[in-house]
């Protein structure tokens, strides 16, 4: 009977995507109740659009939060790369071809994720510290070489395709379709994927049974750095202007997502239909409490609301595995399960 | 040696000085010093706590984002009653409350502090954000004002004093009461400290509390140098905080560290950034900076310092 109620429980409430599908299902009801606007098309597409970047970059903090480490970097290193790519290519500052432009900034985005890796791996720096530093660093930087001017004359064939883009979709989407079917395919079906997940599970035994540690979570960092260059170059071009500050918040948002969406702090446990969901989600709060017409004085409150869910997601969690590490026992003292085994 | 650290950090502060002696001789006078420390006692007194809770191997990371929400509710208080009393103690309330509320999750929900505290630094910023909906409160009245002022001796401001007092306190409760050696215990081994009877959940709960506590303080001395309280107050503050500490010689994995390291890396840092903004007149160099030094004090620490150790 023990094990009846685990699985049960393990259904129900062990799979945030359940939780999170319900959640999304609840506030869209609700939202659309006060206003059927809500489900026209344009604005569901103005959810997907604004989601797309958060989803790109978080498929990549996944991974790195997944291997036991944690990137809150990235918000500042999206601000950088979008000053980088608009002054590579922006008509009036460099005006290099896109064709060296975007690619340049793709490596700077991989290089400097790269370079965190190398801190975190063979320098030893816990993440947290090294990617807060960088946090700072970076959005210095950013502001020293845009010398407090804003940029902006991209050009017009990157600015149609980001808002426009191909038969009618955004490319931001397009891309974000296939980064997230690029990492689905790596989490679920390479070696790489695995590796990535058992090292979280268990740094310890993960080495001892030879995984190149160090090699995986240079990986991890290094597709965070370029995930956030592809973010940036689908993204930034849709807005009028590059501003100094473009960016800030963002390292919080993508976190907030990976923690809601179930990825284990801790490592080793995760999944990205959870990550997505949570994605999309979070990205609803703002358009929510437009349509709920709490107007400018609600969007105030989205940091809030941010960490309202992250702790949340940590007070579900700690529950569920209360609540299963005492079914477990009981389960246990019972029948030993090959259930348990395995 | 036993205080090779704290040497070598008095060893890199005279450097420092001598240097920018040369460069900018009016930079090093008491006179300028004294009236360019007004900078440094917030980021010091947060020091304080910080240097605690790192020590056990936490972090808190929402320090500044509470200086915010205590900032705003100061400002409410203000404008409501026009008390100046009632607001500080307010002030300190909030501060002490969003602590404990930091301290409670830790403790309760056995989750790493920095992801508790990464969520309050979200949601302390969002709801001093979302209930001042971004206003400015001002006009607090000289007398408030001269908190931050001129202290009776030495010329020190009266910050100045109440960091003095507080850290001298500190340092005497690590080094010489059971509390002490219960925090650096729980920095070395937290399981073998629990089974040992150290009250591990209280102590932890405590320590998050007084860093509210000191968030509050702190905010008061900042609202009274400025005369503005707004929901952004300090941000980014707990970086300069928690790089002190670091560059202070507090072991970021905990069971290492004092409060005479955290002075000295908190002035450290002050004269590089002074220097810096002084010298280069750009503002932003001073981020990088604290940015790089931080990156750089952990990377030494773990190459070197702890390999000696291992």
């Amino acid at each position: 009977m023990p094990d009846l109620q685990h699985d049960l429980l393990q259904r129900l409430f062990g799979r945030r995507e359940y939780g999170l599908c319900l959640l999304i299902l609840l506030v869209g009801a609700i939202v659309s109740f006060v206003d059927p606007h809500f489900l026209a098309r344009d604005n569901l597409r103005d959810i997907l659009v604004r989601s797309a970047p958060t989803a790109i970059v978080a498929c990549g903090v996944m991974l790195v939060v997944v291997t036991g480490e944690i990137d809150i970097s990235v918000g500042s290193l999206l601000g950088l790369l979008a000053a980088v790519m608009g002054i590579f290519v922006s008509v009036s500052q460099w005006n290099w071809p896109m064709w060296i432009g975007l690619p340049l900034t793709l490596m700077i985005g991989t290089g400097i994720g790269f370079s965190t890796g190398v801190l975190v791996t063979f320098g030893r720096v816990p993440s947290i510290i090294a990617t807060l530093g960088l946090l700072t660093a970076l959005r210095g930087t950013t502001t020293l070489i845009m010398r407090g001017e804003n940029i902006d004359g991209l050009p017009d064939r990157l600015q149609s395709m980001t808002k426009y883009g191909i038969v009618g979709v955004p490319l931001s989407l397009w891309i974000a379709t296939v980064v997230i079917l690029f990492t689905a395919v790596l989490v679920k079906h390479t070696s790489l994927g695995r590796q990535l997940f058992a090292l979280g599970s268990s740094n310890y035994s993960a080495e001892m049974i030879g995984l190149p540690s160090h090699k995986l979570k240079l990986f991890a960092f290094a597709y965070v750095g370029f995930l956030t260059a592809v973010a940036t170059i689908v993204d930034v071009p849709r807005l009028p202007k590059i501003e100094a500050g473009i960016g800030s918040g963002f390292e919080l948002l993508v976190v907030t997502c990976v923690v809601v969406g179930g990825v284990s702090i801790s490592g080793g446990r995760g999944s990205l239909v959870g990550v997505l969901l949570a994605v999309v989600l979070l990205t609803m709060i703002r358009p929510v409490l437009t349509f709920l017409d709490v107007g400018e004085s609600g969007e105030k409150w989205t940091k809030a609301i941010q960490g309202a869910f992250i702790i949340l997601a940590v007070i579900t969690d700690s529950l569920v595995s209360q609540r299963l590490k005492r079914v477990r026992a009981v389960g246990r003292s019972s029948t030993a399960t090959i259930a348990e085994v395995k | 040696m036993k205080h090779r650290h704290e040497i070598v950090l008095v060893l890199l502060l005279i450097a420092l000085m001598v240097s920018v002696g040369w460069l900018m001789p009016t930079f090093v006078q008491s006179r300028s010093q004294l009236i360019l420390s007004k900078h440094l006692w917030e980021t010091a007194i947060l020091a304080i706590g910080m240097t605690l809770i790192i020590i056990t191997g936490g972090i808190d990371l929402s320090v500044g984002s509470a200086m915010g929400m205590c900032a705003v509710a100061f400002g409410i208080c203000y404008q409501r009653t026009g008390s100046i009393a009632l607001s500080s103690c307010v002030c300190i309330a909030v501060g002490t409350l969003g602590g404990a509320t930091n301290g409670w999750l830790i403790s309760r929900l056995r989750v790493h502090p920095l992801i508790i505290t990464l969520a309050t630094y979200a949601g302390f910023r969002g709801i001093a954000e979302g209930v001042s909906q971004g206003v400015s409160y001002s006009q607090f009245g000289d007398a408030f004002g001269r908190l931050a002022g001129e202290g009776p001796w030495f010329g020190l401001p009266i910050p100045a004093y109440i960091f003095i007092g507080l850290a001298v306190l500190t340092a005497i409760v690590l080094a010489r009461t059971p509390v002490g050696r219960f925090i650096y215990a729980m920095g070395h081994n937290e399981t073998a400290a629990k089974f040992s009877g150290v009250p591990v959940d209280g102590i932890k709960s405590w320590l998050y509390t007084i860093s509210g506590l000191l968030a509050g303080v702190a905010t008061l001395i900042y609202v009274s140098r400025f005369d503005s309280a707004k929901a952004d107050v300090a941000t980014g503050i707990e970086l300069d905080v928690i790089t002190a500490v670091v560059i202070g010689g507090t072991s970021i994995l905990g069971g290492r560290g004092n409060i005479v390291g955290t002075c000295l890396g908190l002035l450290l840092i002050h004269e590089t950034k002074l220097f810096v903004g002084r010298y280069y007149r750009v503002e932003e160099l001073k981020s990088i900076l604290v940015g790089l030094l931080l990156i750089g004090a952990l990377l030494s620490q773990r190459l070197f310092v702890l390999k000696d150790r291992e």
